[in-house]
């Protein structure tokens, strides 16, 4: 556990930055908290220009949050990272935000149904909070009438906020944070490494949330000239979810309220952009060209959600009967929402062409593996990833090649790239761990009373952040219905965890455990 | 490989041969024509198998690839001959159903389309002795074969490793003693279920069952309408089995020390306690019942005493992964193998310390053995390759009508080899209320899963370099023949 701390970070010479309290975690932790109350602050602006309902709610959240967020960070200067830090950093971040983040849920009463305690009010809260932050969504928010416009808006907010990471966004803000932040980044990012798109982290940072601003911002146009013009509102709390591939969407039945090919093009060319790197974005906006089909990974990811729909197609066809048209459509909607992690649902009603838990256990046993792929590293997307699902299968080819000849030395090779053997035993590592989770959590969730059909479907769900599930919890359906309030504390941490790519969240306990072995063995001597 | 696949499958046939011939000669005057027709083809199959043992001769030193593509021609030899009898002597009308049943039985999968009630005697005893022999081949495939035979240490993901040397010195010492070891255990078991009061037929069928681990019993209801003392019995005979043939080796000798040594046992042990405590309290179910399906299930076995499937999500779930993580190394089981998922929590554990301090050097060990960083990677290809086996089966039994929870169900207990599933085929293995083309499905599953996948891979590979080498031909061709016409057409020229 000799990580060696990387050098003091604070700038030399007398400065009032010395006298703070030196705390990474505590300071990134503000940065974040203090990000996420300026959209409380938006959003309540929006509903007090709007519905007026909740926006006490938004105000004296962003206060709290605002509040909590600016002590931290002014009171606090970054320090030396060690490498556990960086974990704890980024876990304890967004658990805490996540936790702040329920706050409007709560103040405002958003699932103070009948019947409902305040306990349940505050489990619902922190899952729809968790299951936002982490672009998750899956809801168990059942009336989408009575919230107002702008806690709706936030809660699309909560997607756009995790999507690229809040972590990520206060790297961005933070102007000395060297190894340490990329670290950081890498930490919080997607993927098996973090592109550097600049020398100077925090530039890159910032390069990053800049390409993400403009993919939002073209995203909101096209949906809103998609949809005719008719609500700006509506194209703006879309496309915040379609560029973090979250899955909440203002209308019960999400895409499947508009009812329309147009707009359902739209959002499956930016479902499909969503879930490819935002360095590949990068690129082709600063150089002009197109880097997209130079890239392995991309052109596995296409590949997958092209052979995925095609198989889905012909298998709702010939199994469910429904006509060639709709299965087209409800299949290839569904299988690049599911595919790229987002959970959009084109879904008209309980039975119509895009509810796929309707649909034969062949093609729902497809989608299964789209939910455990995901989309490509360095995107907002969740799951697996493409580039680790290539890996795997090749070191899988590699088995095959040894099983004929067992002492051959055979390279990895992704394109004309060869991937270096710690990568794969990484990928390898995280394939396991990745696995485990499934199963403990699978335990867990049906230990706590979910049917098995559904936990398993809302397991992998929930740590490939898709969002909707199979069986009970499916397009059509609700978490709430479909899970006891331990069971969606338990889904709520599992997105967290998913979004974090598992490593973040272990890594912060496993040293305590380290540490208490080693106390173990200093009490036994 | 023809010749070290021909000396494998000699060596199979003569022990087929002679067990068929007695499961016959048990059926003398029970229905003669199945007696006959199977004493018959036994004794031919074991008198050619003897003759052309002294034959073939196996080649001293076998390429890998040649032992695994010769594996898994010995497992479909053995599935072809037991389709061929149960059609032959009309037992199941059909040759799909026989097909199902006959590798049900080699790859000790406790799933069944005969009904007892029907059947002759000699059908019975053979249907359990499919079973019996699929279990000792493939005890012999991970104790002798690839340790010995292979002598690779690059193997050791999928073998036994140093604490098979005593046991078995070298190949045909090994293969001896572990026949002996095996039948030893098969009739110390038949005598206990005898003693518990069943008859002669019966015990033999269920401890032939019970060793091999394939869970046959020949009733609809497995061991539910048994007594507590024959259950007891298989309980007891199935924790052993899902030992291995090791601790039956170590129990044989009175040697305690490597049983209490053996890190495999412990753990095997202990996560049998932790999945029947979990069931026992959390579902208030009897401790005894508990503990059955745990051994049964991570045993593979598939013996079953109630129809667990109405036990709930969470006991079916941890039945599952039990049925998973599978047996020790060594013994007729299946699944993922208990020192596998060690190897693999130790090397994902060690991924986790490295994330911490990346120049950390950590050390996976298998008992008193260090495990290089080459042979955990081909464990994790291993892995990959036993999850995409488990996948593309869930499909399979998906796209060809199974529910969602009984594809995935279904998927894992065939490749685990374990055989009852939630959703249609049920507690009890029955594959009667399930169609066709799903039973015919499972087949290919049963055999990755007995095969433990290496041999898969094996034969795909072969499929790869035939590919590579009949399009590298079919360029050579095409450029030859490009040549021989440009030839041509400036020799006309030249004419001209």
């Amino acid at each position: 556990m000799a990580s060696g701390p990387v050098p003091e970070v604070a700038p030399a010479g007398p400065s009032p930055l010395r006298d703070r309290f030196a705390s990474t975690t505590l300071h990134i932790l503000g940065i974040a908290l203090a990000a996420v109350s300026v959209g409380m602050l938006a959003c309540a602006l929006l509903e007090a220009a709007t519905s007026r309902r909740d926006t006490l709610a938004l105000g004296a959240s962003a206060l709290v949050a605002g509040a909590a967020g600016g002590l931290l960070w002014y009171l606090t200067r970054p320090s030396a990272i060690r490498k556990r830090d960086i974990f704890a950093t980024v876990a304890w971040t967004w658990i805490l935000t996540t936790v702040v983040g329920a706050l409007p849920f709560v103040l405002a009463g958003t699932f103070a149904g009948p019947g409902a305690d305040f306990v349940e009010q505050v489990v619902n809260s922190v899952f729809e909070s968790a299951s936002g932050f982490s672009a998750s969504g899956s809801t168990v928010l059942t009336d989408f009438e009575s919230p107002g416009r702008g806690l709706m808006m936030y809660r699309q907010l909560t997607h756009w906020y995790g999507g690229m990471g809040v972590v990520v966004l206060a790297v961005a803000v933070l102007p000395f944070l060297g190894v340490g932040g990329l670290e950081l980044i890498t930490a919080e990012a997607p993927g098996t490494t973090s592109d550097r798109l600049t020398p100077r982290v925090s530039e890159t940072a910032r390069r990053l949330w800049m390409v993400y601003i403009g993919f939002t911002v073209c995203a909101a146009v096209a949906f809103f000239v998609a949809d005719g013009f008719s609500s700006l509102y509506d194209a703006v709390a879309h496309a915040f979810t379609l560029a973090a591939t979250g899955g909440f969407s203002v209308h019960a039945d999400s895409i499947g309220h508009y009812d329309s090919v147009a707009v359902e093009t739209v959002v499956i060319v930016f479902m499909v952009l969503g879930g490819t790197s935002f360095s590949l974005h990068w690129r082709a906006v600063t150089t002009g060209r197109v880097p997209y089909h130079r890239n392995s990974e991309f052109r596995s990811y296409l590949g997958v959600l092209a052979v995925a729909s095609a198989v889905i197609v012909i298998l709702v066809w010939l199994e469910n009967g429904l006509p060639l048209g709709s299965a087209i459509r409800g299949a290839v909607f569904t299988v690049v929402s599911l595919g790229t992690s987002t959970g959009l649902s084109n879904a008209t009603g309980s039975g119509s062409p895009g509810d796929y838990v309707t649909w034969v256990a062949g093609a729902q046993l497809v989608l299964l593996f789209l939910m455990v792929v995901g989309g490509c590293t360095g995107s907002t997307s969740g799951g697996i990833k493409v580039m680790r699902m290539q890996v795997l299968g090749l070191v899988m080819l590699r088995s095959v090649q040894h099983s004929q000849s067992p002492r051959a030395v055979i390279p990895i090779r992704l394109g004309r790239d060869t991937v270096s053997e710690s990568v794969v035993s990484r990928v390898a590592g995280f394939f396991l761990l990745h696995f485990m989770l499934v199963i403990a959590g699978l335990l867990a969730v049906t230990a706590l009373g979910g049917d098995l059909e559904t936990s398993l479907g809302s397991v992998v769900s929930a740590l490939g952040n898709m969002g909707p599930a199979l069986g009970e919890a499916g397009p059509t359906s609700n978490y709430a219905v479909a899970f006891s309030q331990p069971a969606r504390l338990v889904l709520a941490l599992l997105m967290i965890i998913g979004r974090l790519e598992i490593l973040p969240i272990l890594l912060a306990v496993v040293p305590y455990v380290y540490r208490s072995k080693d106390l173990a063995r200093v009490a036994r001597r | 490989m023809v010749s070290w696949a021909l000396a494998s499958i000699v060596d199979a046939g003569v022990v087929l041969g002679v067990a068929t011939m007695l499961c016959g000669l048990a059926g003398i005057g029970d229905d003669n024509a199945d007696a006959v027709a199977f004493a018959c083809v036994g004794a031919v199959l074991a008198a050619l198998a003897a003759v052309a043992r002294r034959r073939v001769a196996p080649p001293e030193r076998p390429g890998t690839g040649r032992v695994f593509a010769g594996i898994g021609l010995l497992w479909t030899a053995l599935v072809l001959f037991g389709t061929v009898l149960y059609a032959g002597t009309g037992s199941l009308a059909r040759l799909d159903d026989a097909l199902v049943e006959s590798a049900a039985g080699f790859t000790t999968t406790s799933l069944t389309l005969l009904d007892a009630a029907e059947v002759s005697r000699s059908v019975l005893l053979f249907r359990a002795a499919t079973s019996w022999v699929g279990g000792l081949i493939a005890v012999w495939i991970g104790v002798v074969t690839l340790p010995v035979v292979l002598r690779s240490t690059a193997l050791i993901g999928y073998t036994t490793g140093r604490r098979g040397l005593d046991l078995v010195p070298s190949a045909s010492t090994g293969r001896r003693r572990v026949l002996i070891l095996y039948s030893g255990f098969t009739a110390a078991c038949v005598i206990a279920y005898l003693l518990t009061g069943l008859g002669v037929t019966e015990a033999l069928v269920v401890g032939l069952g019970t060793v091999s681990t394939g869970g046959f019993t020949g009733r609809a209801d497995s061991l539910a309408g048994y007594g507590g003392a024959t259950q007891a019995v298989a309980g007891a005979g199935m924790l052993l089995a899902g030992a291995g043939i090791f601790v039956v080796w170590w129990i044989a000798r009175g040697r305690l020390r490597p049983l209490l040594r053996s890190q495999e046992l412990r753990t095997y042990v202990v996560l049998l306690a932790a999945a029947t405590a979990a069931m026992a309290l959390h579902r208030g179910i009897g401790w005894g019942e508990a503990g059955f399906m745990a051994v049964s299930a991570m045993s593979t076995t598939g013996f079953a005493v109630v129809d667990w499937t109405a036990w709930g999500t969470a006991t079916t779930v941890i039945l599952l992964v039990a049925a998973g993580i599978g047996s020790m190394m060594g013994s007729a089981g299946g699944g993922m193998r208990v020192m596998r998922v060690q190897l693999l929590m130790g090397s994902a554990g060690g991924e986790l310390r490295r994330q911490l301090d990346p120049y950390a050097v950590v050390l996976v060990r298998r008992d008193d053995e260090t495990l290089s960083q080459r042979t955990l990677d081909r464990l994790g290809g291993h892995q990959v390759a036993y999850v995409v086996l488990v996948g593309v089966g869930a499909l399979l039994l998906g796209v060809s009508g199974v529910s969602l929870l009984g594809s995935v169900w279904g998927s894992v207990s065939a490749v685990t080899t374990f055989g009852p599933a939630f959703g249609e085929i049920g507690a009890f293995g029955l594959l009667e209320g399930v169609d066709r083309a799903e039973r015919l499905a499972l087949v290919p599953l049963m055999m990755g899963g007995r095969m433990s996948v290496p041999p898969v891979l094996a034969g795909v590979g072969l499929v790869m370099n035939w590919y590579k080498a009949a399009v590298r031909r079919g360029r050579f061709s095409v450029r030859s023949a490009s040549r021989r016409l440009e030839a041509l057409v400036e020799s006309r020229s030249g004419d001209g």
